[in-house]
């Protein structure tokens, strides 16, 4: 279990990371979600020690980070791929952090092997494809067989193959009781990979739930075409729905559900030839969340997604 | 509490790592190169100018420190060995995946600083000891010998070793401070070439105060089997030396602990 208490990360003039307050359970996937500079890496950086929090700490299983007996035991992460010496054997690279920390040097082996990259375990890691870096991290994520693992941006540079292993990998890492936190900025990648979402924004919190939640809360539309669109749209207005006349010349409907509009039209003799509630996509969920906190975002800012 | 990460089991880890890049071996090559070859070309070039030499310069003429000019090279090779020991861990970014291994930095620091010291004190030993011997083996016959078995001979040659082994600790610890290798290794030329130019720039009653405080003059006094004009005696240079070092490296640790280790460069 990770647990992020109060937690502020200043840079300078910048507050990368504010008052965070979340906890990453065990037994399930949580994905990490916000947009490029969110703050989503700080946090990652302060909970395996390697930045000083400004405010607040993280704890691992009730412990800081420098206080664990053995780190890789604990925690396995995978922060940047590429982040390796170029010059460096795979193998010498596995090696150098199994001794560190007294893990035994067959378990190189095994992760080499398990990753599926045995065969290049003697090159160079300057060498390697993003893929094979990304499974080179995951290797020296999984030394010391950790029950809390976090992966920074896991899928950046994947083949679809490889996209399809690491979401299943992740799945069966949870489904053995361990905590899985992975940070990514593709809400569709979190959709299909994730069973809980935190997102945030700016540094800040912003909601944290499954991604059913996430989704229920969103404000659902409902497309309707109908025999009389004008008739039907004053009887949906006087109701206190939000109507839009759409291109095609149906109406979307915000503020009834589908049940309550065919009443209503079915009450003043309108026929419906079409009654269709529109889930809101996870991206939308997350364009809406966050369009107040997206850093670099591109301009005009309304309703970019309709 | 304890810990699994101890001093050994990470000097272990950090061995590997030292010794599994090129730079290293290429470093080592290099120190063996300049060291020995250069010692050889000096010594042959000496040889057969000896006999035209003025009659005062033979009368002072130190066949041990000329036969260890090749240090005066190689000390920027081993240097270099030093500071990319840390830097390149900046450079690369694997100090993330070190220091999230390894928390306890100070540890990492000691560490990183055993193995450079072992492996550099070997590897600068068995170049001063081989190019002290073939350089006299050069000189033999025409030009006065040095022998090891002359107390301040012997010291001299040891000494040469353990300042090269010095140095590669100085520019591990301007590595601790400095993160970036081209800075580094700027710093570190300035403080053995620059440096001495500054002095020499400054009126001549300063000069003598401060110029044997230098890092190279430090090195010429540890050398020389006699007393050098102007300077400190062997084992006070080494002091002198060891102190910068442990200097430096006490700041380059503080540091390591004090910054944010995780940000890309």
């Amino acid at each position: 279990m990770i647990k992020i208490d109060h937690l502020s990360k200043r840079y300078g003039d910048t507050l990368a990371v504010d008052d965070l307050d979340f906890e990453v359970k065990p037994g399930v996937v949580t994905g990490f979600l916000g947009p490029n500079g969110s703050g989503k890496s700080t946090t990652m950086r302060i909970v395996l020690g390697l930045d000083h929090p400004s405010k607040g700490r993280t704890t691992i299983n009730g412990k800081s980070y420098h206080d664990l007996k053995s780190p890789l035991h604990e925690v396995g992460a995978l922060l940047d791929a590429k982040a390796v010496h170029p010059g460096r054997t795979a193998r010498n690279h596995l090696r150098a952090l199994a001794t560190s920390n007294k893990i035994k040097l067959s378990r190189v082996d095994e992760v080499l092997e398990f990753t599926g990259i045995s065969s290049v375990a003697n090159k160079k890691v300057g060498g390697f494809s993003m893929g094979m870096s990304q499974r080179l991290g995951i290797a020296g994520a999984l030394l010391g067989d950790p029950g809390v693992l976090l992966f920074d941006e896991p899928v950046n540079g994947l083949d679809p193959e490889g996209i399809k292993w690491i979401r299943e990998f992740f799945q069966s890492l949870a489904k053995e009781g361990r905590t899985v936190f992975v940070s990514s900025h593709l809400m569709s990648e979190m959709a299909v990979s994730a069973d809980q979402i935190v997102v945030i924004g700016r540094g800040k919190f912003i909601t944290q739930g499954s991604v059913d939640d996430l989704t229920a809360t969103a404000k659902g539309t409902v497309f309707v075409r109908a025999s009389d669109r004008q008739a039907l749209s004053s009887a949906l207005e006087s109701a206190h729905a939000v109507v839009h006349q759409t291109n095609d010349n149906a109406l979307s409907v915000t503020g009834l559900d589908s049940d309550r509009i065919g009443e209503i039209a079915f009450g003043c003799g309108i026929v419906i030839h079409e009654l269709t509630p529109q889930r809101a996509s996870l991206e939308e969920v997350f364009m809406d969340l966050t369009a107040d906190s997206v850093e670099y975002g591109s301009h005009p800012r309304e309703s970019p997604h309709e | 509490m304890s810990s699994d990460v101890t001093l050994l089991s990470v000097s272990r880890a950090e061995w590997i790592k030292f010794r599994s890049v090129r730079s290293t071996i290429m470093g080592v090559v290099v120190t063996f190169v300049l060291t020995i070859g250069l010692g050889a070309l000096i010594t042959a070039a000496v040889r057969s100018h000896y006999n035209e030499m003025d009659p005062l310069r033979k009368l002072t003429f130190d066949p041990t420190s000329v036969s260890l000019g090749g240090t005066l090279f190689a000390q920027f090779a081993v240097g270099v060995i030093g500071a990319l020991f840390i830097t390149s861990e900046y450079s690369s970014g694997s100090i993330r995946s070190t220091l999230a291994a390894v928390p306890h930095r100070t540890r990492l620091a000691i560490s990183k600083l055993l193995v450079l010291f072992v492996s550099m004190l070997v590897v600068s030993e068995v170049a001063c000891f081989v190019t002290f011997q073939l350089g006299q083996a050069i000189f033999s016959g025409v030009v006065p010998t040095a022998s090891l078995a002359t107390g301040v001979v012997l010291r001299s040659v040891v000494f040469a070793g353990i300042y090269l082994t010095l140095l590669s600790m100085l520019g591990y610890s301007l590595g601790l401070i400095l993160r970036q290798s081209a800075a580094c290794i700027s710093v570190f030329t300035s403080l053995l070439l620059i440096l001495p130019i500054v002095v020499f720039l400054l009126p001549q009653s300063w000069q003598v105060h401060i110029s044997k405080y230098e890092p190279s003059a430090l090195g010429q006094s540890m050398m020389s089997p006699t007393a050098v004009l102007n300077s400190f005696g062997a084992t006070s240079a080494l002091f002198i030396l060891v102190a910068y070092v442990a200097l430096m490296f006490g700041l380059g640790v503080t540091l390591l602990n004090r910054r944010d280790a995780g940000a890309s460069q």
